[in-house]
């Protein structure tokens, strides 16, 4: 067990369902960022898998009750961590990475697989961020698709601090910037796996969190979890697919609180 | 071959949020016919040149492909973001 403290609320979930992501500054020992990269610097070869065996500091990263606070709260009490992780250098010099997908998108309503991208060091913008785009996580649009857009309305570069772990849903749209810096940007990638469906909402719940009415003139201020799967649109998309949107997150929202939505 | 002043074609992808040339620009993805030339994601804060197809229209941009309406639709899928259109402009580029 983990404390409840670790864990997400009511509107830290519907973000997230809204969003696509979730990022934490998890309090980690002084020292192990640095540590973490100058080993990552040290490298000249990609060890793929073997990542974590080769810097078997990142489980201290992957253990840290923040962590492990924002996947049970996300994937269930009993999460796997994938055997899957991969260390991406982009080294000074090297351009822009296209939007894509890292498999075939698998839109679902269950939220079954994450994302954590860990970075050790600070990311600025001419580092060659991971850029992400909120909203696209529900979209059943392979990458081949994606090729004719460069950018896009609310992107996000994660320009994050030392230490932070983004989580993102697995089929959110992402990139690279390039990097026009003059050291090497290093990042993370872990995998995550839901092992069972929820019975019962694995995060800090308050039964009455989507009983708000719905506040017209908040919309995307909303600061409650019922209004912010209403309204959030961070794209900026149309009715028509604000709508399509909004039914695809309480589908989600019904199925991690152990209610299976009617459709 | 001498390639000063030869007409060129730029091309410009928007990614409108509806079919209509006044709504809001989602996508932007501007091609410049150059040797070597590559699309750039920012890393930053992106400065949106245009709000609007009508924007680019305004500037002179032609739209030579309109987004494609005839696809099949889903009342609760959702596929990819906007209405794609092309746009081009003839220029001599030196």
């Amino acid at each position: 067990m983990i404390s409840a403290e670790y864990l997400l609320n009511d509107v830290d979930v519907a973000r997230f369902l809204v969003n696509g992501y979730h990022v934490v500054e998890p309090d980690l020992p002084a020292g192990l960022n640095e540590r973490v990269a100058d080993r990552l610097d040290a490298l000249d070869a990609n060890p793929g898998d073997a990542i974590t065996e080769t810097v078997p500091e990142l489980w201290q990263v992957l253990e840290h009750p923040q962590v492990k606070g924002v996947l049970i709260s996300l994937l269930g009490e009993d999460y796997s961590v994938n055997a899957h992780r991969h260390w991406h250098c982009k080294l000074p010099g090297s351009g822009s990475m296209q939007w894509h997908q890292d498999s075939t998108n698998n839109r679902g309503t269950q939220i079954d697989r994450l994302l954590g991208l860990y970075y050790p060091h600070t990311i600025t913008a001419d580092m060659g961020p991971t850029v992400i785009v909120p909203g696209t996580q529900f979209r059943n649009a392979p990458t081949d698709r994606m090729a004719t857009y460069t950018n896009i309305r609310g992107q996000v570069p994660l320009t994050v601090a030392a230490g932070s772990v983004a989580f993102t849903h697995y089929d959110l749209w992402h990139g690279t910037a390039s990097n026009s810096s003059s050291v090497k940007r290093h990042m993370i990638k872990f995998l995550f796996n839901r092992a069972s469906e929820n019975s019962a909402p694995t995060w800090n719940h308050d039964p009455e969190a989507l009983n708000r009415p719905r506040d017209w003139n908040a919309r995307d201020k909303a600061e409650d979890a019922g209004n912010i799967l209403s309204f959030g649109n961070p794209l900026g998309v149309s009715q028509s697919d604000h709508y399509k949107e909004r039914t695809i997150r309480r589908a989600c929202w019904d199925e991690l609180i152990g209610q299976k939505s009617a459709s | 071959m001498d390639t000063d002043n030869q007409t060129r074609q730029r091309l410009l992808y928007l990614h409108a949020r509806t079919p209509s040339v006044f709504s809001e620009i989602l996508g932007y993805t501007l091609i410049e016919p150059v040797e070597g030339f590559q699309v750039e994601i920012s890393g930053g804060e992106f400065a949106w040149p245009y709000q609007t197809v009508h924007d680019a229209l305004v500037e002179g941009w032609q739209i030579v492909q309109f987004p494609h309406l005839q696809s099949p639709f889903s009342d609760t899928d959702l596929d990819v973001v906007g209405y794609e259109f092309i746009l081009q402009k003839l220029e001599a580029i030196s």
